[in-house]
Parts: structure tokens; C-alpha cells; sequence
């Protein structure tokens, strides 16, 4: 028996076919490339101030407040920058944020652990505690350490600034982490055990690896943290550890502003972070989906 | 590297002992009396102090201190400082005293007076003079004790210019002089070869300040003694009211954002035609290089009001601070740095804002500070002078102007863009800056 002999005969109802079939109209341009349109809108607009100040550090100073977009590109800015200490506060930042974020690894990813897995009266509250560092603002901790620095001698140091940061990049670190570590099945961390690890190894060879998006993700965000801070940089630092931002703030002279200076700066200061994310943004972006749905 | 310096150092050794002989006769102990010492230095990054950076070699090999000059940003190096002088360290041995915080940083013991080490025929050479220093510019170094805690190494000036003052001249008008004129000449010029007509720094807590006494009004009832804020008095709002106009319908577009770098490029490329600033900023106008409103540039005094005329003025020194352990060493640099050889030599290297009476008055100097037939020089002096005969800046070195100076900027700020109305700005900043002045401790 063929399907053709089991075929329902039509239903009187159902309609009549079109005798003649019209060419289907064609979707207008903007209906079709509507949403690369508006994401390229939303585009210009966040990355305007952004090629603004590129523009700018390569506008020759002459020309900087001429409103014209035509210009002879120059590297003078650059160069200016380049003969003065602006390199050495460009890697006091690369110094201070690689030690800090290894810092808040190295202390928060084993705490993160600690308090997913291990069941220990209080646990809720010291992670509570720990993000207590967040919530308070950073002047609240400049004096202290100010004068704690003074006596220790970690005034105008890389250490010392490394070590300030991590009053808000462990916090980070430890809250991510622990979101992180919650989504790896604890049933692998058993049959790793039954097969001989200890604790440790386990930890170190199947469920770190496993949450190794989190771990990049997290380390972007604390490098940026540490990467942009200005405020404990400005009051903890005098002439050795000056950080980037700082120095571009100094550019800004009593008699006028160094425009060219401080675009330029501006636009190297952006490199390390555009860099350093878009090697890690398949990472970035598994890790901070990560958890999103519920299986 | 070192060596290098030790080379450089035994060169001008020989030369500095000729330059400055007034020096190293008034230390006992001779030349390279501070051998092994360390000077921490620290002022905000301006001409002067990078002048001083070029000669310190000399410094150094004259008297065997080796300095460390440290010379962050204005907004930098003020955080940097109030935070370690108030905490009495020992980080600075020289430091700048800012005007905006003298009498908070002098009043509250933090600095040392200077008094003994200037009469000590052992410690400061005959020579060096302190009187040769504008009194008016020593008068905001001075605590309330009488004693000197700074020695000025800029007086400057809040001065009124006009960069296409040949538009003023085409309208067939003069100068302003009162703030009458000001808006008669403003509207007369105004969009005139699309120059907008006025636009002034937005750091409205200087820049209006001249306004508002000008119409009768004041920051505080009577500073320093009596610092109840007066900021919602008729005068002030009629003031604030005024100014507010001038940005809204002179200024261009953005106009309340502006700041003061900004002002002095707007002047130079003629895009604004009048603004008051201070003339470090307005003598840029006179370089040829850069500047395309030179040779249609006038300056002239702030204009007066109803009350009369209230020009601002700004001073800077070199202080020590109270934990200073190197206190003599110290003094033996801020001498330096300030004697006659050093200040003449800064002139002649185009500084443009000296405090010693002897440089402003010098040919040389008075020849570079003429711009286009205005004598910048001149009117700067006049300025200073009637600020000290007046006494009307006694409201800027109060230890809690600061907190005022946020509420001018953001009523002026609110008027100009229409947000609010000059009597409710001004309300509201007269009640926010009561409440900051009790918050600082003060009893109002």
C-alpha cells in the first residue's frame, strides 16, 4: 500500500490554489539590513569619544582646536610623550595591575573554593565581610593606609599599590569565583577522589581547568580595576610608582593644558586593556554567560 | 648617570659661587655645608618651578644638598600636600603653599615661619631682601600671628582682555570699563565676524568673584573673622544674575564647560572676543607663534560695578612644612630659588608673573610684557596693589573657601543654563554652603 492510496481527499473547505502566483515584493534595504544599521549606529556612538581622542593624539598641536578633519597625521604627540617619564608610569601600570590581578588570583580563586565547597559555621558572613571592601568608598581607606604605608615604607611602591588594590579586586575575585566553582559538578571532584587525588589535586586539575573561563574572565576584569584606578595611585604614589593616569593628569600645567600630550597618553592607555580583552574574549564571554540559564 | 651629575655639579660649582656670592657667605660652614643632605621639593608643575629643575645643579654644587624636585599637576600636587602636611610628615622639606590653602595649611601650624631664618645674618645673606617682595603678594603667606610662612614666587593677576578689540574699535566703542559698558560693548560686537563675545573659566568661585563685589556683594561677612556665607543678598543675586547673562547670551556654545586653557586657545584663534583671566594665561596671547589675536589684542582692568573695582589676584610660595627635618637646608634652597641672581635670571628667560618689585620693575621685563600697547606688566601691578589696599581677597585664603567655591560654580553654572533663576541658585548655594562650613567645624 502507497501513501498515494492512504492520501485524505482534500477538505472541501481548504482554499482553491492561486491561479497566478505574484513575485514575492522585495524586503525594503532598511528592513533588511535594519539591525546591522542600528548596531552600527549604537557603535558610532560609543566608540565616538574613543576615535576622537585618537584622532586627536595625531592631530599635529597647531591644528588641535581648528575644526577641520583634514589634517597631516603626526607622532609628535607620541614623541613628546615618549622623551619624558610618561614610559615609566606606562609600566608601573603594566607592573602594578599584572601584580595585583595575580595577587587576587593567587589569594581569591582558593578562597572562592573554599567557601563553595567546604561547609564551615559563619561561611555566609566572612563572604559577606569580604564585599564589605566594595561598598565602602575608597577614601575611607586612603588616610589609614597613608600612614600605614608612611611606617612600612611601602609609600611610592609598586607593592604598595598592588596590595591597596587588592581591597577591591579580591572582593571581585572571591564573589565571581564562587558562582563559578557552583556550576562544576561536585560528582567530578568525587571520582576524582575515588581515583586517588587529594583535595588539592583536585582542585588543581579538574575543577580549575573546568572553571578556567571564570578564572579569565575574573583576572580582565581586576587587570581593568587596577588598570584605571586613579585616586589611591594619585595619593599613595610621589615620583617612583606614578601610574599612567596619573601622569596624563599631569599634563595639565598651571599655564595651559598639554592637549597632544594627553591624548596621545590617553590613546596608549586604552591599548593594554583592548589588547589584553580581545585575547581572552572567548573566555570573556563564556565566562560572564556562564550560570545564565539553568539547566 | 651619576657621574655625569658630580661632573655637572663641580662645573657649576664654580659659576653658582660667582652668581650667587650673598649665599655662601651667609652659611657657616662655607660652601657644600649641606653635604649628605637630601631636599624633598615639591611644588605643582608651572614655569618656574621648571626653571628652578633646569638650575638646580648649581644649587647642589654650591652647598653639597642633593634635591629631589617633584613637580606633579596643580590638581595633583594640592591632594598630595594637604594630605601629607596635615598628617605633619616629614615626606616635603620645601613645599609650594598654595594660595587656595595658605591660611588652612599656615593657621593650622603645618608650616614654619620663616621670620627667624630671614633675620639670621647667618642663615640669609644681606642682600637678599625680603621687602623687595610685593607686600601684597607676602600679605596671603602671612598667618594670623604676623609672621611670613612663604616666600611668593608668582603674583598674578586677574585681568579683563579683549582679543579682537578691533570689532570694539569698528562699533565705534572704548575699552569697558564699568560693567554697564561691558554689556553695551558685548552687545554691540557680539557673533560680529562669528566671534562669540565673552566667555570666562568655569571655575566661577574666581572668575566671578570680582562681579559680585563689584555689584556690593561678598563671599563671607567679613573674612577672616567672620565667615558666615552672604552669598543670597540682594547684591549677590543681582551679581549672579549679571554674570550668568553675560555666558548665556554672549558665550559660545558650551560655554559653562569651559576651562581656563580652553579660555586662552578661544583667545588666541579669535573665536571669543573678552574674558577675564589671569595674566600667565592672557600674556599667551602675545606669542607670536601661536597666537592669531595679537595684533588685535587689548587688556585692561576687570570692570567695576556699583561697589567699585574688585580685581582677584593669586599668590604662590615656598614654604616649609612643620615635619620638615632639614629645615636649614631648606631655607638655604627656598633663598636660592628666590634670590635677586635667581628671579632676575628667570626673567630673562621669559618668566612672566615675578613678585620681587626690583624684576617688575625692570626694563626688560616691562619691554616683554608689552602686548600690542597694552602694558600687562602694569595693569598686573595696579591689581595686586589695590587687592592688598583693599583687602577684598581675604576671602580666598580662608581655611574653608574651598567648599564655598563648589557652590558659586554650581549656582553660576545652574543660572547660565537656565536651570534655575539667580535667587534660587544663589539660595541654595547661601544653604548648602552653611551646611559645609558647619560640617567643616566652623561655628556660624
Amino acid at each position: 500500500m502507497t501513501s498515494a492510496d492512504t492520501a485524505l481527499p482534500a477538505h472541501p473547505l481548504e482554499a482553491a490554489p492561486v491561479a497566478q502566483h505574484r513575485a514575492p515584493r522585495r524586503a525594503s534595504f532598511v528592513r533588511r539590513h535594519g539591525r546591522a544599521i542600528a548596531a552600527l549606529a549604537l557603535l558610532a556612538v560609543v566608540m565616538f569619544p574613543f576615535l576622537w581622542l585618537v584622532h586627536l593624539a595625531f592631530k599635529p598641536a597647531a591644528d588641535l582646536f581648528e575644526d577641520s578633519l583634514l589634517f597631516t597625521p603626526t607622532l609628535d604627540g607620541f614623541r613628546a610623550l615618549l622623551q619624558g617619564n610618561f614610559l615609566r608610569s606606562f609600566l608601573n601600570s603594566l607592573a602594578v595591575s599584572t601584580l595585583s590581578t595575580g595577587l587576587s588570583l593567587a589569594i581569591g580563586v582558593p578562597a572562592a573554593y573554599a567557601l563553595t565547597r567546604w561547609r564551615f559555621p559563619g561561611r555566609r558572613h566572612v563572604a559577606l565581610w569580604i564585599l564589605v571592601t566594595r561598598m565602602a568608598p575608597p577614601i575611607a581607606f586612603t588616610i589609614p593606609f597613608f600612614l600605614a604605608y608612611r611606617w612600612l615604607g611601602l609609600q611610592d611602591t609598586i607593592l604598595g599599590l598592588a596590595l591597596v588594590y587588592l581591597t577591591f579586586n579580591l572582593a571581585i575575585v572571591i564573589w565571581l569565583m564562587q558562582t563559578f566553582f557552583e556550576a562544576v559538578p561536585t560528582a567530578l571532584e568525587e571520582a576524582a577522589y575515588i581515583d586517588g587525588c587529594g583535595v588539592w589535586q583536585a582542585f588543581w586539575r579538574i575543577t580549575l581547568p573546568l572553571a578556567a573561563p571564570g578564572v579569565a574572565a575574573t583576572a580582565v576584569l581586576c587587570f581593568i580595576f587596577a588598570w584605571n584606578d586613579f585616586f589611591y595611585a594619585l595619593i599613595l604614589t610621589r615620583t617612583q610608582a606614578v601610574t599612567a593616569p596619573v601622569a596624563i593628569v599631569n599634563f595639565l600645567q598651571y599655564e595651559g593644558w598639554e592637549w597632544s600630550k594627553i591624548a596621545a597618553g590617553g590613546t596608549l592607555v586604552m591599548l593594554p586593556v583592548v589588547v589584553f580583552t580581545v585575547l581572552v574574549r572567548k573566555y570573556l564571554v563564556r565566562g560572564l554567560t556562564a550560570g545564565g540559564v539553568k539547566d | 648617570m651619576t657621574q655625569r651629575r658630580h661632573l655637572l655639579q663641580a662645573a657649576t660649582g664654580i659659576g653658582a659661587s660667582l652668581l650667587l656670592p650673598g649665599l655662601a657667605s651667609a652659611q657657616t660652614g662655607g660652601a657644600r655645608r649641606f653635604q649628605g643632605v637630601t631636599l624633598n621639593v615639591s611644588t605643582f608643575s608651572a614655569a618656574y618651578p621648571k626653571l628652578l629643575q633646569q638650575w638646580l645643579p648649581e644649587f647642589e654644587a654650591q652647598t653639597g644638598a642633593r634635591v629631589n624636585f617633584d613637580a606633579p599637576s596643580f590638581p595633583v600636587y594640592n591632594q598630595r600636600a594637604d594630605l601629607e602636611l596635615s598628617t605633619k610628615g616629614a615626606a616635603y622639606d620645601v613645599v609650594n603653599v598654595t594660595f587656595i590653602y595658605s591660611s588652612r595649611w599656615i593657621n593650622s601650624g603645618w608650616l614654619t615661619p620663616l621670620d627667624e631664618f630671614i633675620a639670621n645674618p647667618q642663615l640669609t645673606a644681606a642682600d637678599w631682601d625680603v621687602n623687595d617682595f610685593l607686600s601684597g603678594a607676602r600679605a596671603p603667606e602671612t598667618g594670623r600671628d604676623g609672621k611670613l610662612y612663604g616666600i611668593p614666587w608668582t603674583a598674578e593677576a586677574l585681568l579683563s582682555v579683549s582679543s579682537r578689540f578691533d570689532l570694539v574699535q569698528q562699533a565705534g566703542l572704548e575699552f569697558p570699563d564699568t560693567t554697564d559698558d561691558l554689556v553695551k560693548v558685548l552687545r554691540a560686537v557680539n557673533k560680529k565676524e562669528r566671534v562669540a563675545g565673552f566667555v570666562s573659566d568655569s571655575h566661577y568661585g574666581w572668575t566671578f568673584v570680582p562681579y559680585l563685589h563689584a555689584f556690593g556683594g561678598d563671599v563671607f561677612r567679613k573674612a577672616p573673622d567672620d565667615l558666615f556665607p552672604t552669598l543670597d543678598t540682594p547684591e549677590a543675586i543681582a551679581a549672579a544674575d549679571y554674570y550668568a547673562q553675560l555666558i548665556r547670551e554672549f558665550g559660545p556654545d558650551g560655554a559653562v564647560t569651559y576651562q581656563p586653557d580652553q579660555v586662552t586657545q578661544a583667545l588666541k584663534l579669535g573665536r571669543v572676543n573678552f574674558s577675564d583671566a589671569g595674566q600667565l594665561h592672557l600674556a599667551q596671547l602675545g606669542d607670536a607663534a601661536t597666537s592669531r589675536t595679537l595684533k588685535t589684542v587689548k587688556f585692561g582692568f576687570v570692570p567695576k560695578g556699583p561697589a567699585g573695582r574688585f580685581p582677584g589676584t593669586a599668590v604662590h610660595g615656598l614654604g616649609i612644612p612643620a615635619g620638615s627635618r632639614n629645615k636649614e637646608a631648606a631655607w638655604a634652597f627656598i633663598q636660592w630659588a628666590l634670590s635677586r641672581q635667581t628671579t632676575r635670571r628667570a626673567v630673562a628667560a621669559g618668566y612672566g608673573s615675578p613678585s620681587r618689585r626690583s624684576d617688575i620693575d625692570s626694563a626688560e621685563f616691562r619691554s616683554r610684557q608689552r602686548i600690542n600697547g597694552s602694558d600687562l606688566a602694569q595693569l598686573s601691578l595696579d591689581t595686586i596693589t589695590q587687592a592688598e589696599r583693599t583687602g577684598h581677597m581675604k576671602y580666598r585664603t580662608v581655611s574653608v573657601y574651598p567648599q564655598v567655591d563648589q557652590q558659586l560654580n554650581k549656582a553660576i553654572a545652574l543660572i547660565a543654563t537656565g536651570q534655575a533663576n539667580a535667587r534660587q541658585a544663589m539660595q541654595q548655594a547661601q544653604a548648602q554652603s552653611i551646611a559645609e562650613l558647619r560640617r567643616a567645624g566652623q561655628k556660624i
